[in-house]
């Protein structure tokens, strides 16, 4: 199974809620791979702290390979490469959890047969030895978007289960960017039927994922004056009514992640330690990444609405 | 390590062989493996049933002008042609080698191709070849701008799985392992030998072998892609015995987790099956150490007592409901 990570805007959470996930997935035991196609801003080497494969990565990463500069892309065993104190002990039962990062010098680049080529023999070979390849996708309708789009539209990847994840954050902006995204005139759907997808079969494979949601019922905003409460139950009823509106209602939604500053300020993987131990980053969080990741392979949650 | 025309013989063989599962949710019969590894329109594919399903491609050429990799930093250049082919086990396992002999010396000028093309899968140096240099840097893997073995034979692995007859629903997932050999030439008058076979990681190994002048480069292919073989065999179903937490998890779920081993691997053990009689017995170096079929049986045994202990209480109800 393949799981493109794509959002409208940057800041949304897409990379480190997307490692998150991968990083649950491999911990319940699938062998798990995290590609970065956030050309021009490969950030997944700090979420996964794998400092020294930034420098390995210069110029071996996926944008090299894609460009043909080397026949393989590198590849880093995040257990025993990371410097996370925390993920340097593989637990026992987990599956491989391996990232292959972009370079740290490429940028976007113009699609080509053969970009596209080696886009589709990588996805290939991976999904014969991964149970789950998470893509993480530049932000807006990028070229890595567009290469993604042709490249499940080729008759070799038919076979293959592809799934979108589409990360907003929880904001008036941010919905409609979600939405236009996705359903715009120049979207993911739109783009996908002109390369030949199936709309209603493409449609089917998208679903939406609320980042960095306030819950107005947490106890963070016990304190605040009745007034604001009342304000924040309203804004969040209209977020929902605008969502359904531009059709990313509930039954579009995988999941919501809650706002989670250990998310926003460290944009790193978050352990069992950090929930249970330091208790820096809440339960709360852990269990939506936890059950944003079953989701994933869950198919009652992807049925036609 | 026969040579052709003028040129000086062989001394070394180098190659690389990439096996994997093929993606495929069934094992492709004998007519689908021939219509898989038809890589050229002029040469059939070799199909043989006995003592198993065996199916080889014909042959490709790769030409190749560039250095070859050397591990104490030579800059060797080399003009000649790599050869490639692909290989079907009981409609399974997929496997691409990508190969070249070198001589020990050769012109410092590149020759028109037709020179080339007569001595398919020969790369000729300009000069003199560090011959232990270059069989170091092959097994160590080659450099940005070197000839590259595994990528000759990772494109051509490619090319297989973009075939049409493949559906990419592979009963389970498995890891491909790349195995880098050299072959040098052995003194006159003794045998073949295996020299050496390691384990690395990301599931790379490496063979070394001596071989007498009059061995054929397709014959060391062959021993190489059966040893290649087996090693994927047993890499995948320790794996699987890993992944499967057989002892650590109750119930039938850990025994379950087996059964795509039962119904694709178990029956594809089969040392030496396509391997010329030659070279046949470097399989029992690797038989006495590490001892490729005793650790392959012990797994075998261990699935079926297990299967045999989750039947027990099955059998058990079926017989008190009676």
């Amino acid at each position: 199974m393949i799981v493109f990570a794509a959002s409208d805007k940057g800041g949304t959470g897409r990379s480190v809620t997307s490692a998150n996930l991968a990083y649950h997935r491999a911990l319940a035991g699938d062998d798990v791979c995290y590609l970065d196609f956030d050309f021009g801003s490969p950030t997944a080497a700090a979420v996964f702290d794998v400092p020294d494969a930034r420098q390995a990565a210069e110029d071996r990463g996926l944008h090299s390979y894609l460009i043909g500069e080397v026949g393989e892309p590198l590849r880093i065993d995040v257990w025993s490469d990371t410097e996370h104190r925390v993920l340097r002990n593989r637990p026992p039962g987990s599956g491989r959890l391996v990232l292959m990062p972009g370079d740290l010098s490429g940028g976007e680049f113009a699609t080509g047969e053969e970009n596209l080529r080696r886009c589709v023999d990588l996805l290939l070979r991976l999904n014969g030895e991964f149970d789950l390849i998470v893509v993480d996708l530049s932000a807006g309708r990028s070229y890595a978007v567009d290469m993604v789009l042709e490249a499940t539209s080729k008759r070799e990847m038919r076979g293959v289960d592809f799934r979108w994840l589409v990360f907003h954050r929880w904001t008036r902006q941010h919905v409609a960017a979600a939405a236009s995204l996705v359903f715009g005139k120049r979207g993911i759907v739109a783009g996908g039927v002109a390369r030949g997808h199936d709309e209603d079969a493409l449609r089917s494979v998208i679903r939406f994922v609320r980042a960095a949601v306030p819950d107005p019922e947490s106890p963070l905003w016990s304190q605040v004056s009745a007034t604001q409460s009342a304000w924040m139950r309203e804004c969040d009823r209209d977020l929902k009514q605008m969502s359904s509106a531009l059709g990313i209602g509930y039954t579009q939604v995988l999941g919501s992640v809650p706002l989670e500053p250990v998310l926003q300020w460290r944009e790193q993987l978050i352990t069992d330690e950090d929930v249970l131990d330091s208790q820096i980053a809440t339960r709360e969080t852990w269990d939506a990444l936890s059950d944003l990741a079953g989701r994933l392979t869950d198919d009652k949650y992807w049925e036609q609405a | 390590m026969a040579a052709t025309g003028r040129t000086a013989p062989a001394v070394l063989v180098c190659g690389e062989t990439r096996t994997c599962l093929l993606p495929s949710f069934q094992a492709l019969d004998g007519r689908a493996a021939a219509q898989l590894l038809r890589l050229r329109a002029d040469e059939q594919v070799s199909v043989s049933e006995r003592p198993n399903l065996y199916a080889l491609s014909p042959e490709l050429l790769t030409g190749v002008d560039c250095r070859l990799p050397t591990a104490n930093g030579a800059k060797v250049r080399a003009v000649g042609t790599v050869a490639s082919r692909a290989a079907l086990t009981e409609g399974r396992v997929l496997q691409a080698s990508a190969w070249f002999s070198v001589p020990s010396a050769g012109p410092d000028t590149r020759r028109p191709w037709g020179h080339y093309l007569v001595r398919p899968g020969l790369v000729e140096p300009f000069g003199k070849l560090p011959e232990q240099a270059t069989a170091q840097g092959v097994l160590r893997g080659s450099s940005r701008g070197e000839l590259d073995l595994g990528m000759i034979a990772e494109g051509l692995l490619a090319q297989l799985l973009r075939h049409p007859l493949l559906d990419h629903k592979a009963p389970f997932k498995s890891r491909r392992t790349h195995l880098r050999w050299v072959a040098r030439r052995a003194p006159a008058g003794e045998g073949a030998s295996l020299e050496r076979f390691t384990l690395a990681e990301d599931g790379l190994r490496t063979v070394e072998l001596s071989l007498p002048e009059e061995t054929p480069a397709t014959a060391a292919v062959g021993l190489c892609e059966d040893l290649a073989l087996h090693d994927w065999l047993l890499t995948t179903l320790v794996h699987m015995l890993d992944n499967s937490r057989l002892g650590a998890v109750d119930g039938p779920s850990a025994v379950l987790a087996l059964r795509p081993a039962v119904d694709h691997l178990l029956h594809l053990w089969m040392p030496q099956a396509h391997v010329e009689r030659t070279l046949g017995r470097l399989w029992d170096v690797l038989e006495r150490e590490p001892g490729f079929t005793r650790q392959w049986q012990t797994l075998v045994q261990r699935i079926r007592d297990q299967l045999a202990v989750q039947a027990i209480p099955l059998l058990h109800e079926a017989l008190s409901t009676r």
